[in-house]
């Protein structure tokens, strides 16, 4: 009895758990780009996500954007003064805010509200059996459900962040201008002084990554979860959580690669 | 419940079309201000050291953006080849012997190039075309420079210090200048006095002014002597007669001496006169001499009136003066 329990596991409980896991998500992706390409498409479904988590968060996103444009900027400033250097404020804001702030600001806003909802939307719509239904109603599920939500993810996410960049670059400028006195000319043009194709490609390219990251962890919490409504909650909660975490991880990520890029060319 | 359906599908549509048209637009600013899109030409040129230079850096001509470094590659042993993408629009303004210097955009901004103008008679730069390049003034040669500097400020402090030192001991004149009261009072009157002289200076070229607008006057002897040439040829003649007649005064004067000099020899009769002692003894006794034979002959003339053989003759001679009176 003792040998069979042994033999049960591979290195131990919970390293097999983590692997088991992993296997888990990577299947769960690997389901996704099986689905996405085959048809039916669900194309309603798409936009209504689309419309549900991108545009529904455009105004959250956009007055999260146009304040910490402003914020950032006034406290980037005593810096500057120090020595004599606000002048360059429009060209900081603008490296500031197309390479890092505007997709990592928007991803974690999105996480903080479309992942949650995802999550706890699936999450109900399983434990609520649900999901069984839409299978005995000869509808695919993980498509309908799924693919909809994700490709809604990767696709209004880099939207979003576009809104945000533009957005808190504006809330930049009214705040160089309500100090400095830069014109709106001066000012873009300091910005796009400063920036590359490289930042704003990769900016959009993460932004990508972040949506298709927010709609998957969304997702498959919502969809591996279980035990009834404090799994909805528990689903809710960990999607936000892993999502912010695994977009912390992969901004660090592009970091190194967008750096060594910027090197090569 | 298809109406609302097609509402959210276009609200999407605009939503996606906006933040396209937001990319697209930052797309063709940014290509737009990097002159991406426009025609370039590419020229290059040899440093030995370029500074920290880097691909995408900025090329300037006159001040102005004209290009960006798009390529830097080693050449030789050591030197760097750095190629440029100039653009179109002022190829006509780069000329074959225009150089290419090495310099940053501010004290701590980038490093960029910057293209010297050519003489303007020589033939514009064609792609592919090396212009020379000129040496830098690197911030190690400034530094060695800025340190011969500190050197010689830290000499010239210690000197300053020294002398300060020596000032406030009172030591030399300045010092006994700062520290002597009584030099001090002196120096004050000193002042005063030249305060004093050139007072009056100012006092006397008024006066002097005065007296030369006087001069000046027409009509009067100094402008007439100044400026009428008649009186000036007169002036010139009496001069000349003054000076004839002072030269003849002259030679009247050295005859004079000669013949004082003269009387003073005793080689001539009147020297001997003069000078001669023994002479004027012997002439003293003849003259006693002859006084007494005057008075000896006296008395003959006498006795000779009284004399029978001319008494006639003294008698007939007091007659006539007589009868004349």
């Amino acid at each position: 009895m003792k040998e069979k329990t042994k033999s049960k596991f591979f290195l131990s409980k919970k390293i097999d758990k983590v692997f088991i896991k992993l296997n888990d998500i990577w299947l769960f992706v690997f389901r996704f780009f099986k689905e996405v390409f085959v048809p039916p498409y669900e194309f309603k479904e798409i936009v209504n996500q689309c419309f549900e988590l991108g545009v529904r968060s455009l105004p959250l996103i956009s007055l999260t954007g146009f304040i910490i444009g402003i914020v950032f900027t006034n406290q980037s400033r005593p810096s500057l003064e120090s020595f004599g250097a606000t002048s360059w404020l429009p060209a900081l804001m603008s490296i500031a805010i197309i390479r890092a702030m505007a997709p990592l600001v928007t991803a974690l806003i999105a996480s903080g509200r479309v992942a949650s909802k995802i999550g706890a939307e699936i999450g109900s719509m399983k434990v609520s059996e649900q999901i069984e239904a839409l299978e005995v109603s000869a509808i695919n599920p993980f498509k309908y459900l799924v693919v909809s939500r994700i490709v809604a993810t990767t696709l209004m996410v880099p939207a979003l962040t576009l809104y945000t960049a533009l957005v808190a670059l504006l809330g930049a400028f009214v705040n160089v201008y309500q100090f400095e006195g830069t014109s709106f000319t001066s000012f873009f043009v300091q910005v796009f002084e400063a920036i590359t194709f490289l930042d704003v490609f990769s900016s959009v390219i993460k932004s990508f990554i972040f949506g298709f990251t927010i709609g998957v962890v969304g997702c498959y919490k919502g969809y591996t979860s279980s035990r009834g409504t404090e799994g909805v909650g528990k689903a809710a909660n960990t999607s936000v959580v892993t999502a912010m975490f695994l977009i912390f991880i992969e901004e660090l990520l592009s970091l190194q690669i967008i750096n060594a890029l910027r090197i090569v060319d | 419940m298809k109406a609302a359906e097609n509402k959210r599908a276009v609200i999407v549509g605009i939503f996606v079309l906006i933040a396209i048209a937001i990319l697209v637009t930052g797309i063709f600013t940014l290509g737009g201000q990097q002159k991406r899109f426009e025609k370039t030409f590419l020229i290059t040129a040899i440093f030995d050291d370029v500074g920290g230079l880097r691909k995408g850096n900025n090329v300037w001509f006159s001040g102005v953006k004209i290009g960006t470094v798009r390529n830097i590659e080693f050449y030789g042993e050591s030197q760097v080849l750095v190629t440029m993408r100039i653009e179109q629009d002022v190829q006509r303004y780069i000329k074959k012997d225009s150089k290419v210097k090495l310099s940053s955009e501010s004290l701590i901004g980038n490093k960029i190039l910057v293209i010297v103008e050519g003489s303007p008679d020589a033939p514009i730069a064609e792609s592919g075309d090396l212009l020379p390049s000129i040496v830098p003034l690197n911030t190690e040669d400034m530094m060695v420079t800025l340190q011969k500097n500190n050197d010689n400020l830290v000499g010239i402090t210690s000197n300053v210090k020294e002398l300060s030192a020596r000032l406030l001991e009172g030591e030399g004149t300045v010092g006994a200048l700062l520290g002597d009261t009584v030099m001090a009072d002196n120096f004050r009157s000193a002042i005063a006095n030249l305060d004093q002289v050139s007072e009056n200076t100012v006092r006397a070229s008024g006066a002097l002014q005065n007296f030369t607008a006087k001069l000046n006057t027409e009509g009067g002897l100094a402008n007439e002597l100044l400026t009428d040439t008649m009186v000036f040829s007169q002036l010139k003649t009496a001069v000349t007669q003054l000076q004839q007649t002072t030269k003849s005064a002259a030679n009247i004067t050295e005859n004079l001496n000669e013949a004082t000099q003269k009387l003073n020899t005793s080689d001539n009769g009147i020297g001997i006169l003069l000078n001669d002692e023994k002479f004027g003894n012997q002439l003293k006794n003849t003259m006693g001499n002859l006084e007494t034979s005057t008075e000896k002959l006296d008395e003959n003339m006498e006795a000779l009136q009284h004399n029978i053989l001319f008494r006639g003759f003294f008698r007939r001679k007091a007659r006539q003066e007589a009868k004349g009176n």
